[in-house]
């Protein structure tokens, strides 16, 4: 009974070998997860705590109750997500065509274009905002153009509205589509475009059939940037929807500025993160949709 | 109230300075206001000469956001501040809350305030106006004048644009509708006066291109024509017209209040309140005048020779406008404001 066989001591040992190393492995994203739970989980938990508070600091369910049956929530809900859809659908109809011609370039060209598609990455959101005023206002360059080439009589309303604020939106929300889109494109195997081609399918075939679905996954990262970074996007809406557009990032701060109400304010906060994980688990969800079916047709 | 119940060594003081008037003790008061321009202007109109006057040492703290600072004192029983500035909205709801002193009117002088600004815990000292102001390549010299004009998209057609907020525009849209000045809150206060007041805002409201929301932006719309109408403080119009093609008009103008009030549980009471007298004399109120266009309270300080003549008509509470102003009532929008904006807000997302 004492007799310890050598083959299974080796394995008790290694098993512990490898515990030992993920524990070790696990120590090291400590730092991160305490910076974490500090900087995010804490300040999120205490917005939780400050819905459920009146002005004068006694518990109380009213703010939410309030924010439910409230018209204006479901609006500012409907328009927060109208203005992602519409960011969404704006960025894959620009971003496909510009990722597929970037992915297709010589190296040395593309990475150039990349360059210029970056760079208003790197230019602060406000310049590019007040920069989109300037640019669409009423006497500003768009209409100049548009009515001296005879296009328009009257200058359009380009700007103060939602059209604007979508505008300015995709202009922020294109180079995070165009990127993981145009990695995704840029590793598939020429081979199977030429194996595509060779069987004799036409080119947008091949794009359908070969090179979206290859490219599948940056696609859905991208949107998914772009869709749920949109939701709590402020200073666009702020700047460019005149008043017209406003999403619950917008009611935020109303509800802080013009009644310096915290628990109103951090029950619509909670809200926001609520759609935010919503969004996430749906994009997830269709992910895992697709990918079944691909195996079936696999 | 939280007041301290054993009156510290500087009360004593001041009661001896009281009753031996002879004898001349330094009382160091506190005194909480606005930063930059117009703290500094507040200071050198109003409090330094009053304080030397009084024989007081004062302190300045400077505070953007000065309601939350008299929430932190009050609520944490350490109350620093003797006399504190606020705008008339943050006064009432400070009031409500029970953070202030009410006001002493055996030292403060009411019956120098108009009627509908006085206060029972805050005493108003300057004023602004909400205002409408024009581009003049489009409507020349002929600006509406009233805000019954400014509803009427026929003879001014033209883009409008309005404050995001439901405070002004309630009364601007009730006195559009015929409502005279002083009924405006009792209207509103009526059963179907807010739901009027909204309709009448959502008459108009296929001509508002904008609905804006910092001053700043209101004064740059109108000066780059992106809007042909605006409703606006004061300041701004002034500030668009010297900018652009603009004018502005006070007629009908909503009047906001800035104010000064003493802590509940401040450590001096009555020297504060003696300083809020010394502070808003109808010459000091004047006198600030020189510094920023925010018009006095104090009717004296309209009085012949105090406020030049050119800078008379820059002024909100300046009489060749009353009668047309509404005070804005801070306690009603204590009481209703929240109401008031979820349907004002309502109908701009509608």
């Amino acid at each position: 009974m004492t007799r310890i066989d050598p083959a299974v001591s080796a394995t008790a040992d290694l098993r512990r070998d490898l515990r030992r190393e993920t524990a070790f492995f696990l120590s090291l994203s400590l730092p991160a997860l305490v910076l974490v739970g500090l900087c995010a989980m804490l300040p999120i938990l205490w917005i939780l705590r400050q819905s459920f508070l009146t002005l004068r600091g006694t518990y109380t369910l009213s703010n939410w109750e309030k924010l439910l049956s409230s018209d204006l929530t479901w609006r500012a809900i409907w328009s927060t997500v109208e203005l992602s859809a519409g960011t969404l659908v704006l960025c894959c109809i620009l971003g496909l065509p510009l990722a597929l011609a970037l992915a297709s370039a010589p190296q040395k060209l593309a990475n150039r274009l990349l360059v210029l598609l970056m760079l208003p990455l790197w230019t602060s959101i406000l310049v590019r905002t007040y920069g989109w005023l300037v640019l669409l206002r009423r006497d500003g360059l768009v209409n100049q153009g548009l009515q001296s080439i005879g296009l328009t009589d009257t200058p359009l309303a380009l700007v103060y509205n939602f059209t604007g604020t979508l505008i300015g939106m995709v202009h922020f929300m294109l180079p995070l589509f165009v990127l993981p889109t145009y990695a995704a494109l840029r590793d598939i195997d020429h081979n199977t475009i030429r194996a595509s081609a060779s069987m004799g399918a036409s080119l947008p075939r091949t794009l359908v059939s070969v090179v979206l679905p290859l490219a599948a996954g940056g696609i859905r990262s991208g949107s998914m940037i772009v869709f749920i970074y949109t939701l709590g996007f402020f200073i666009t809406p702020a700047i460019l929807g005149g008043g017209q557009v406003n999403p619950i990032a917008i009611r935020i701060e109303r509800t802080l500025s013009t009644f310096q109400n915290w628990g109103a304010a951090s029950a619509l906060g909670i809200l926001l993160l609520l759609l935010v994980a919503l969004a996430a688990a749906l994009l997830v969800g269709v992910r895992h949709l697709l990918s079944r079916r691909g195996g079936h047709h696999a | 109230m939280l007041r301290n119940p054993l009156p510290s060594t500087l009360s004593l003081a001041l009661l001896a300075t009281v009753s031996l008037p002879t004898l001349v003790t330094a009382q160091t008061l506190t005194i909480t206001a606005a930063g930059g321009d117009y703290g500094q202007a507040l200071k050198e109109a109003m409090w330094s000469p009053a304080a030397q006057e009084l024989g007081y040492d004062i302190r300045e703290e400077s505070q953007s956001d000065s309601l939350a600072a008299l929430r932190m004192q009050v609520m944490s029983g350490t109350v620093t501040t003797d006399v504190i500035h606020l705008g008339s909205a943050e006064a009432a709801q400070a009031a409500a809350l029970d953070l202030l002193e009410p006001l002493d009117t055996s030292i403060v002088d009411m019956d120098s305030l108009p009627e509908g600004a006085r206060n029972a815990y805050c005493f108003p000292f300057d004023s602004y106006g909400t205002v409408m102001a024009w581009n003049t390549e489009t409507y020349g010299e002929n600006g509406p004048k009233t805000w019954a004009e400014f509803w009427d998209t026929k003879t001014f057609p033209g883009r409008r644009a309005l404050r995001a907020n439901a405070q002004d525009n309630l009364e601007i849209a009730l006195l559009s509708d015929g409502v005279a000045p002083t009924e405006v809150y009792e209207v509103l206060s009526s059963e179907t006066g807010l739901e009027r007041a909204i309709a009448r805002l959502e008459e108009l409201k296929p001509d508002v291109a904008i609905w804006w929301t910092s001053g700043a932006q209101s004064a740059q719309i109108l000066a780059d024509g992106e809007v042909d109408l605006v409703v606006t403080w004061n300041g701004r119009a002034a500030a668009a017209k010297e900018q652009g093609p603009a004018d502005y008009s006070f007629k009908g103008s909503i009047i906001g209040t800035d104010c000064l009030a003493v802590p509940a549980g401040a450590q001096n009471v009555e020297a504060a309140m003696k300083l809020i007298a010394g502070m808003t004399t109808a010459e000091r109120e004047a006198k600030l005048t020189d510094y920023i266009l925010y018009g006095p309270l104090n009717k004296g300080a309209y009085e012949p020779g105090l406020i030049p003549e050119d800078r008379l008509p820059l002024l909100a509470t300046a009489p060749q406008n009353a009668g047309t102003s509404v005070y804005s009532d801070a306690a009603w929008w204590v009481e209703n404001g929240e109401a008031a904006q979820i349907a004002f807000d309502e109908m701009i997302n509608r």
